[in-house]
């Protein structure tokens, strides 16, 4: 019997990160969602460091050990959202994991694909996270005669070492690096599960699955 | 070389068995078939009978409980997964009842898509991908995606697809089970003009009695075992009797 002269299976990356981000542009509701709970954690974490930060610079309390415990749990409860919409973001597309299986793809084509897009939502909804717990800790500065816009700005562009791993940082900057981060490596921490899923299904019985 | 191969499939005593609780389902049971170059199949038979198992065992999608698949006289029970996802790759086209095409992607890219696969180059994709879907018929709609086009287009799209890699076999699971009547027909002379044109050995699995008259052979299929197969004199012979 011929022995197979076996080619090369390959799918470069910036097609894989073309896909996924038409992915995420096409299906751009079922994203919004994903990314919602992205932006909320984030927005909810920048919220709260800055309004520390704002305090701490009119010599009130500044960040506290309970704000800590506090992000985590919020922060937790938002990867667990990433992770059950990613879950049905895989099940509504058993059927295209099959076809691409069938083109010639390899589990890990179909892992780094959603691994991407992972990236992508967390991106974005870091982003977003942060525009919004900026605007909403100045809206609390402004109501605060305490504090008012100028305390608020001048300890934004200050470094607040209570700040966790962007201490040395302005806080603007470092809460945004800080922000995206945390957003971009929670959404790829929830998103390992649901992609193997999804690169280990059989494309026959994937193909079969009727939404 | 490339009519090294007399068959591009070969079945030797293939089984799947599906276990359902206390039962075991025979999907199929001891199928011997040999498919010679160039040859246009169809597989009959009933819902139930086998034929989107055989489909998948013969495509690679699935390891049979026993028995030997070949295509190219090569046993792909054998392969690894790389080497499987190489096959289907570049040996294998794969057009379904549901046209399965990728919703994000353009007609233009759902064509290339298998050639990105293979490792083809950029400018040689679009050319292909382009060359292909002005052969089905759709010059003029690359850039649509599968939601603009009619049920009958996004079959020419899956068609052309298929084709993208040159592979040894077109393997067709009810490809006209989704589309009315004269679009069905359409399709079905369209994989035919195909097989003729580009000597691309093509088995699809149908109930659709339009496929018996396109075909050079017709496998009958009835609870996982090969009831009967006719040739087309026989087809011929039998039709001018009545």
């Amino acid at each position: 019997m011929a022995s197979v002269e076996v080619g090369e299976v390959r799918l470069p990356l910036s097609e894989a990160i073309y896909i996924s981000l038409q992915n995420v542009r096409r299906r751009f509701a079922r994203v919004a969602i994903t990314t919602a709970s992205v932006t909320l954690g984030i927005a909810f974490f920048v919220s709260l460091m800055m309004m520390a930060s704002f305090q701490a610079q009119v010599g009130g309390a500044g960040v506290q050990p309970y704000m800590y415990w506090l992000l985590f749990i919020s922060l937790l409860v938002c990867g667990v959202g990433i992770t059950n919409s990613m879950l049905i973001a895989v099940a509504e597309r058993y059927k295209e994991i099959g076809t691409y299986k069938c083109l010639g793809a390899l589990d890990r084509h179909i892992l780094e694909m959603f691994l991407i897009e992972a990236i992508l939502v967390g991106g974005i909804g870091g982003l977003a996270g942060y525009v919004i717990g900026l605007v909403a800790a100045v809206i609390y500065a402004v109501a605060n005669p305490s504090v008012g816009l100028q305390g608020a700005l001048a300890a934004l562009v200050k470094p607040n070492p209570a700040v966790p791993l962007a201490g040395a940082l302005p806080v603007a900057v470092g809460l945004f690096v800080l922000g995206v981060g945390i957003a971009v490596l929670l959404s790829l921490i929830a998103t390992i599960y649901p992609a193997y899923y999804a690169a280990r299904l059989n494309p026959a019985e994937a193909l079969r699955y009727e939404i | 070389m490339a009519l090294r191969y007399e068959y591009t499939v070969e079945t030797e005593d293939l089984a799947k068995y599906y276990k359902m609780g206390a039962y075991i389902v025979k999907a199929l049971d001891g199928v011997n078939l040999k498919i010679r170059r160039g040859e246009y199949v169809s597989i009959m038979g009933p819902s139930g009978a086998g034929k989107t198992t055989l489909f998948n065992m013969i495509g690679g999608l699935d390891r049979p409980t026993r028995g030997k698949v070949y295509i190219d006289e090569v046993d792909i029970s054998k392969l690894d997964a790389y080497e499987l996802a190489w096959l289907r790759a570049r040996k294998i086209g794969y057009i379904f009842q549901t046209f399965n095409l990728i919703p994000v992607l353009t007609a233009l890219e759902n064509v290339m898509l298998p050639m990105i696969f293979a490792g083809v180059r950029r400018e040689e994709r679009i050319r292909k991908a382009r060359e292909l879907l002005e052969r089905v018929g759709l010059g003029d709609r690359l850039y649509h995606r599968p939601t603009e086009l009619s049920g009958g287009q996004q079959q020419r799209v899956a068609i052309a697809r298929a084709l993208a890699n040159d592979p040894a076999i077109i393997l067709a699971d009810e490809p006209t089970g989704n589309l009315d009547l004269q679009t069905g027909l359409e399709i079905i002379n369209l994989l035919r003009q195909l097989n003729k044109e580009r000597g691309v050995t093509i088995v699809t699995a149908t109930h659709d009695l339009k496929m018996i008259d396109v075909s050079d052979r017709i496998v009958y299929l009835r609870d996982g075992r090969v009831e009967r197969i006719e040739t087309r004199a026989e087809i011929a012979v039998e039709a001018e009797e009545y």
